[in-house]
């Protein structure tokens, strides 16, 4: 083989970074600016997410799309069970409306607190931030309470296809939930001025993305489960 | 030292690791499958002491092709490796993920082997937790793959001058995360079935399936997905190796990448249909029909952009290429295969049985295979800094490709006899059914010896040392084999597409291709001769 002599003539074109990546060719733009937030990103400083300025919001979208499957393929389970001969309806447990109001409430505060980041009023974000946490966990403990009410009536997980249905549904979204008040608390505990990978802004974009997410596919899991029954 | 190497997140190691875990399953995988045709040429208690413990062999044979081997050679192991490099990024989007997604694959193979080895119960619950775990993985790593594509291309890189190796790779990641995601519920759904004896899958008060049953029909179930994910990376990197040899650009470069999109496509409905539709029934034969004439359009348009490639190209014939070619031509045979299948009354004869076993290997694992022994090939002295020796590499290949062929028409021609002859699908002891038993073994020993070549081959170029000769010696255009400064400040930037070689005459062998982060002064010039080597004037970019 005779490669050597070739890459010697050919000189690599070298810039500086801090521009966003793909978009448009660059042969007539010089200096674009890059993505909204790069502010903290410090020029001549090798940076690996030099063009990555919104790969935590593409991330949680695709996330979004791949979790929505999941809970279609449940679904459509759901419904081809559904004709089995041996399937019996229940009621679902009243608290479950309830905890319906408490996930949309906690969906507002979330939106109130990116409201009062926006316009740096940190002690304000604070406090929304918390109360969404709290609306959080209490949604969890609310869907607990679910399963013991449900228990008590005399459906457990193998009774029946519906109420086994009932049961992976709810664990399956609120395993999810957990991880969004993992998400929440994150928010509300790290140090982001430590690191220049991830910025408050976008860690608040992206965990409200995904608690808004979690919100509609629970209104979704209990149409299904109120009307699909 | 084993704690930093556990902790690893440089795309680069993770890569190679997917493609050493690849290379041990595939001869762990090729051991059980010898095993299985000296049962079936030789029936009698040898090494299989019960059906039961046959269908168990063929499971894990099949687990480790399928899952190890084809889902993450071509996908995990060559993309975490070059997806990256190719699009001039210096790491995945998010390297965290790819050691999760490593480690959990990685467990979850040791899971599928373990199952082998516990009670038919037990093992399957293993084998299924495992699957949970894979796909929990491949997940993971599709969401990273993705967003890499989209989010941390170098300035310049547009869309269309991706290297269609790239397209193939972000194409098969959306198609991933909505396909193991898929399964992971299927998984959740079986596994629940099992721990918390809730019915979803069986009536209650049904009767229990068969332990054979049930191996079979999960692992028919699973493979439906796998297909299509294994098969796309496959297209990419043997459109990209003949792009590359032929000295042309792909041939109506958008039409390949429509044609891939495409087949992402309709490996997604097509399996969505099956799995739920047909109410987690597969009947393989009709599947296998279905699947055929699915991917029959995309698969011809790409058969049509590789043969008009080569036209009127002199290709290099390296053990690259030839692996490419063995590919298209493994494909094309195996698509014949699929003809037969899809006509409505012809499975219906052969169920389950060699016809289907044959085309399923010669169109899927043997292709997947060739592209992925080129990819090799192809990519050895990027990854160690020497080739691969091509003398050994052709005998490898020759051996391997009349090996395959002699095995597969065989088996083809023992589904036709068995089937056309008795409708009733049984397997009667006619001698010529046993002398084709006969030679589908001895065709099975003369292709697994013939790896030894390959591994000879590997052996003696990794002890040889790293030769500066090897830094691009297929001339290839893409960026993984420009010359960059790795970790340095600078970015690079992309001026043109992948494929722009010069053509033949223009200029002297050794430099004729433009990299595609050439500054934009230098172009590419007239052909001198218009009529020998035309550019594609469809796909140049």
């Amino acid at each position: 083989m005779s490669g050597t002599n070739v890459l010697d003539d050919i000189e690599l074109v070298v810039e500086d970074i801090g521009n966003g990546g793909g978009g448009k060719p660059p042969d007539h733009e010089d200096h674009r600016g890059g993505g909204g937030d790069d502010g903290n990103l410090r020029p001549r400083r090798p940076n690996p997410s030099q063009s990555g300025q919104r790969r935590h919001q593409t991330a949680i979208l695709l996330a979004m799309v791949s979790i929505c499957m999941f809970f279609m393929a449940l679904a459509a389970a759901f419904l081809v069970r559904k004709t089995g001969k041996d399937w019996i309806n229940f009621r679902l447990p009243p608290i479950i409306w309830l905890n319906t109001i408490v996930l949309l409430t906690s969906s507002l505060t979330i939106d109130l607190a990116r409201r009062r980041l926006a316009i740096n009023d940190m002690s304000g974000f604070k406090a929304m931030w918390r109360a969404t946490t709290a609306l959080g966990v209490a949604f969890l403990v609310g869907q607990v309470v679910a399963w013991r009410e449900l228990v008590t009536m005399g459906f457990y997980v193998g009774s029946n296809p519906s109420s086994s249905f009932f049961y992976v549904f709810t664990a399956a979204h609120a395993a999810h939930l957990i991880g969004g008040v993992l998400a929440l608390f994150y928010v509300l505990f790290r140090d982001f001025t430590k690191t220049d990978r991830l910025s408050l802004p976008v860690a608040a974009e992206v965990t409200s993305y995904y608690w808004h997410f979690m919100d509609g596919l629970w209104l979704f899991l209990v149409a299904l489960l109120f009307f699909g029954a | 030292m084993f704690r930093s190497s556990l902790a690893a997140t440089d795309h680069k190691t993770i890569g190679l690791r997917y493609l050493w875990l690849a290379l041990v399953s595939v001869f762990l995988g090729m051991i059980t499958s010898l095993v299985m045709r000296i049962q079936l040429a030789w029936p009698g208690p040898h090494f299989v002491a019960s059906p039961d413990a046959y269908a168990s062999l063929a499971l894990v044979h099949g687990s480790l092709m399928v899952f190890v081997v084809l889902t993450c050679a071509p996908q995990a192991g060559f993309g975490t490796y070059f997806l990256p490099t190719q699009i001039g990024a210096n790491e995945m989007a998010f390297p965290k993920l790819t050691r999760l997604g490593f480690w959990l694959t990685a467990s979850a193979v040791i899971g599928m082997v373990a199952a082998f080895f516990c009670a038919p119960d037990t093992g399957l619950t293993v084998w299924l937790a495992a699957v949970l775990v894979f796909s929990l993985g491949a997940a993971l790593n599709a969401l990273n793959f993705a967003v890499t594509t989209i989010d941390h291309r170098a300035k310049g890189m547009t869309l269309p001058r991706l290297p269609i190796t790239v397209w193939a790779w972000f194409i098969n990641a959306v198609l991933s995360l909505l396909i193991f995601s898929t399964l992971l519920a299927a998984c959740v759904l079986l596994l629940s079935d099992r721990f918390a004896a809730t019915h979803f899958f069986a009536q209650i008060a049904a009767p229990a399936a068969s332990p054979i049953a049930t191996w079979q029909r999960l692992f028919w179930f699973f493979t439906q997905a796998q297909v299509y994910v294994a098969i796309i990376p496959c297209f990419g990197i043997v459109t990209h190796l003949i792009a590359t040899f032929a000295r042309k650009p792909v041939f109506a470069h958008r039409g390949v990448v429509l044609a891939l999109c495409a087949s992402g496509l309709s490996g997604f409905w097509i399996w969505g249909e099956h799995a739920f539709a047909a109410g987690l029934n597969p009947d393989a034969p009709l599947v296998f029909s279905m699947l055929a004439t699915s991917l029959g359009v995309p698969a011809s348009i790409l058969l049509i952009s590789w043969f008009a490639t080569l036209w009127n190209a002199k290709p290099r014939m390296t053990t690259a290429m030839l692996f490419s070619l063995g590919f298209i031509s493994l494909f094309v045979a195996g698509g014949l295969t699929g003809l037969l299948l899809s006509r409505a009354k012809f499975p219906a004869l052969s169920r389950g049985d060699e016809l289907v076993s044959g085309h399923y290997h010669l169109v899927m694992g043997i292709a997947a295979t060739f592209a992925m022994l080129a990819a090799l090939f192809f990519w050895f002295p990027k990854m160690f800094g020497r080739a691969l020796s091509e003398r050994l590499g052709k005998t490898h290949f020759w051996l391997t490709f009349v090996g395959v062929y002699l095995l597969f028409i065989p088996m083809h021609w023992l589904g036709l006899v068995s089937s056309l002859s008795h409708p009733s699908g049984e397997l009667t002891a006619t001698s010529l059914v046993a002398t084709l038993q006969l030679c589908i073994t001895f065709a099975t020993v003369i292709t697994i010896a013939a790896q030894g070549v390959f591994v000879l081959n590997v052996a003696v170029t990794l002890l040889r040392r790293a030769d500066a000769r090897d830094t691009n010696p297929w001339r290839a255009a893409s960026l993984e084999w420009a010359r960059l400064t790795p970790g340095s400040a600078i970015a690079v930037t992309v001026h043109r597409g992948a494929y722009e070689f010069l053509p033949v005459g223009i200029r002297d062998s050794a430099a004729d291709f433009l990299p595609q982060n050439a500054p934009p002064t230098e172009t590419l010039p007239p052909p001198l001769n218009p009529g020998a080597a035309s550019l594609d004037p469809l796909g140049s970019t």
